[in-house]
C-alpha cells in the first residue's frame, strides 16, 4: 500500500478502499488522540503521588490485615475496634466532634464580624493574616504554650487559684476533653475563619436588600436565606475541623501520656518493643482512622461542591 | 471574640514567666548553645527548602498543564489534593514504616522527609498555586509569549512566574512553615530535626525548653507578618454584591 505518496491521506485510504474493500479499514476521523496525550503531562504529579502518598497508605492496609504467620486475615482489623482500642476512638470521635463544634461555633462568628466590620479597614485582614499563622501552627510549640499556661504549674492556673477558682479540683485535665478542646480550639477556630470568610463573601447584599423589601425582618433572612445558603460551608467546616482534630498527633503528644486517643495509640504501637504479631494492631488502628478520614472527607467533598454554588 | 483573643493574649502571656523567671535572660539564650541545637536546626532548614522546591517545581508546571492541556483532569487532580486529609502523618508514616525495609536506602537520609512533607503540604500549596493561575489570564499570556517567539522555558522563567508572585510565596511559606514544625513523621522516623529536638530538649532542661517553644511560635508569627506584609495588593476580586462593597456604590 505504499506507492500512493503523493496523494493526501484521505483519498489514499479512499483509493485503497475501494479497491480493496475488506482489507482496508475505514479511516475514521480521530480527534481523541490528541486529548489522550496531553494526560502524559500528569504523569510526574500522578508517579510522585503514587510513591509517597498511595503506596504507604496501601502497606497500612496490608499490613492491617496480616496476623501473626504473616497470612492474611480479618483478625487484626477487628480487634483494632474493639476492648481499649475501640474506647480510644470512642473518646477520640468525642473530643474532635467538641473541639470542632466550638471551633465551627466561634469560628463562624469570627468570620462574619470579619466581613461585617467595615472600620477599622485593616481588621479583617489582621483577623484573616492571623488565622493563617494560627491555622498552621499547631503541633508541639502550641502544646509546650498551653502547658505552661494551663498545666497544672501553668501561669493562668496559678493567677485563677489565687483569684480563687482551682482549675484542677474537678474533671479537668489538660488531657481530658475539656483541656483537648480548649487547645485544640486555638488552631481549630483560625481554621474555620479561614475558610468561612469566602463563604460569607458570597452572601449577597442584594438578598439582605430583597428580603427587606418583601418584608422580611434579620430573622427571616437569617433563617430563610443566609443560613440555608451558609449551611453547607458550615458543615464542611465542622467536618474538615473533626479531622483536624481527630489527626492530630504532635499536640496530643505533648499534652497526654496515656493513649486515649487513636493516633497516639498508633504511636505507641509503631514505635515500641513489641512481639511480632503485635504491631499489626497499630496498622489496623491507622487503617480504621484512615476509612474514618476517608468517610468524612468525602461527605466533606459533597458538602463543598454545594457550597461552591454560592462563592462564584 | 473574647475567647479568641483572650486564647491569643495567653501564649504571649505564658512564656515570659518561664522564660523570665528570676528576670534574667539567660533562659532564653541557653537552648543556642546545646550541641544539637544548630544541627537539627540546619537540617530543617535544608528539609524545609528542599520541600520547598520540589513543591513548587511539582506543582507549577502540573498546575500550569492542567489549566492548558487537560482540563478535564482538574477535578482529579483536586481530588487527589486533598487525599492528604484522608492519610494524615500519622498514618502516612505507619505506612512508611511498612515500607522501611524494602526502601532503607532511601529512607536513611534525613532528606528523604521532603518528598513526605511535601504530601503533607499539598493541599495547602495546591489551591495557593492553582487559585493564582486562576487569577491571572493564564492561556492569554501563554498564547501571547509563544507568538512573540518564545521557548516554554523562557515562556515559563519570564511570564508565567513572575505572574505568580504572590501564590509562589505563599506556596513556600507555607510549605516552609510545615517542614519546621512537623513532628510526627520526624519523630517516628527518628530523624533529628528541630521539632523532635524541641521535644527532647524539654524534656532534659524543661524552663529552656519552653523559652525555646515560645521563640520558635514566635519566629513563626514574624513570618508570617512578613508574608502578609509581602502579600498586601490592591483588592484582587472585587464582589458586585458583598457586604463589604456596599459601602462603595
Amino acid at each position: 500500500m505504499g506507492n500512493s505518496h503523493n496523494l493526501p491521506p484521505e483519498t489514499e485510504g479512499a483509493v485503497a478502499q475501494a479497491a480493496v474493500p475488506s482489507l482496508v479499514p475505514k479511516r475514521v476521523q480521530t480527534n481523541r488522540a490528541r486529548p489522550n496525550m496531553a494526560w502524559i503531562g500528569l504523569v510526574p504529579f500522578f508517579a510522585f503521588l503514587t510513591l509517597f502518598l498511595f503506596i504507604p497508605a496501601f502497606s497500612v492496609f496490608s499490613q492491617a490485615v496480616r496476623g501473626a504467620d504473616g497470612k492474611f486475615t480479618l483478625g487484626p482489623l477487628r480487634e483494632g475496634i474493639s476492648g481499649q482500642n475501640l474506647e480510644a476512638f470512642k473518646f477520640s470521635i468525642k473530643f474532635s466532634a467538641g473541639a470542632a463544634f466550638v471551633g465551627v461555633l466561634f469560628g463562624t462568628l469570627l468570620a462574619y464580624a470579619a466581613v461585617i466590620t467595615k472600620r477599622p479597614k485593616w481588621l479583617r485582614s489582621l483577623i484573616a493574616s492571623f488565622s493563617g499563622v494560627a491555622a498552621n501552627m499547631g503541633g508541639l510549640t502550641l502544646a509546650f504554650a498551653f502547658v505552661s499556661l494551663l498545666g497544672r504549674q501553668g501561669v493562668l492556673t496559678k493567677i485563677l487559684a489565687a483569684l480563687g477558682w482551682d482549675l484542677y479540683s474537678g474533671n479537668f485535665g489538660l488531657g481530658e476533653i475539656p483541656g483537648l478542646i480548649t487547645v485544640y480550639s486555638y488552631f481549630n477556630i483560625p481554621l474555620m475563619v479561614l475558610v468561612t470568610i469566602p463563604a460569607i463573601d458570597g452572601l449577597r447584599s442584594s438578598w439582605r436588600e430583597a428580603c427587606a423589601n418583601l418584608g422580611g425582618t434579620t430573622w427571616t433572612y437569617w433563617r430563610r436565606i443566609g443560613l440555608p445558603v451558609l449551611a453547607p460551608s458550615i458543615m464542611g467546616g465542622f467536618l474538615l475541623l473533626f479531622t483536624n482534630s481527630f489527626s492530630a498527633f504532635a499536640t496530643a503528644r505533648v499534652l497526654t501520656d496515656n493513649s486515649k486517643i487513636v493516633p497516639l495509640r498508633i504511636g505507641f504501637f509503631l514505635g515500641g518493643d513489641l512481639s511480632v504479631g503485635e504491631d499489626s494492631i497499630g496498622y489496623s488502628l491507622a487503617a480504621w482512622m484512615i476509612i474514618v478520614m476517608a468517610v468524612c472527607m468525602w461527605l466533606y467533598w459533597i458538602l463543598r461542591r454545594r457550597a461552591e454554588k454560592w462563592q462564584s | 471574640m473574647t475567647r479568641f483573643a483572650f486564647q491569643n493574649v495567653g501564649v504571649f502571656d505564658l512564656s515570659w514567666s518561664k522564660a523570665f523567671d528570676k528576670w534574667t535572660f539567660g533562659i532564653v539564650t541557653k537552648p543556642f548553645e546545646d550541641q544539637y541545637f544548630t544541627d537539627s536546626l540546619y537540617l530543617s532548614f535544608k528539609i524545609a527548602i528542599g520541600t520547598a522546591a520540589l513543591t513548587l517545581g511539582l506543582l507549577i508546571p502540573t498546575a500550569i498543564w492542567v489549566h492548558l492541556r487537560v482540563p478535564k483532569a482538574r477535578v482529579l487532580v483536586e481530588f487527589m489534593t486533598v487525599l492528604p486529609y484522608v492519610i494524615p502523618a500519622i498514618a502516612l508514616v505507619a505506612g512508611i514504616v511498612v515500607i522501611k525495609p524494602h526502601a532503607r536506602w532511601f529512607l536513611n537520609s534525613d532528606l528523604s522527609l521532603i518528598p513526605f512533607y511535601t504530601v503533607l503540604a499539598l493541599p495547602f500549596t495546591y489551591r495557593a498555586i492553582d487559585s493564582g493561575l486562576r487569577a491571572i489570564e493564564l492561556r492569554t499570556l501563554v498564547d501571547a509569549s509563544r507568538n512573540l517567539g518564545a521557548g516554554w522555558m523562557r515562556t515559563m522563567s519570564k511570564v508565567i512566574v513572575p505572574n505568580l508572585r504572590s501564590a509562589i510565596i505563599s506556596a513556600t511559606f507555607l510549605t516552609v512553615a510545615v517542614a519546621l514544625g512537623e513532628f510526627t513523621i520526624a519523630n517516628v522516623l527518628l530523624k533529628q530535626t528541630f521539632p523532635p529536638f524541641i521535644n527532647e530538649y524539654r524534656m532534659r532542661e524543661p524552663r529552656a525548653g519552653y523559652a525555646l517553644a515560645v521563640l520558635s511560635l514566635l519566629f513563626t508569627i514574624f513570618i508570617f507578618g512578613l508574608l502578609s506584609v509581602a502579600l498586601r495588593s490592591p483588592s484582587t476580586k472585587s464582589h458586585q454584591n458583598s457586604p463589604k462593597s456596599r459601602e462603595l456604590s
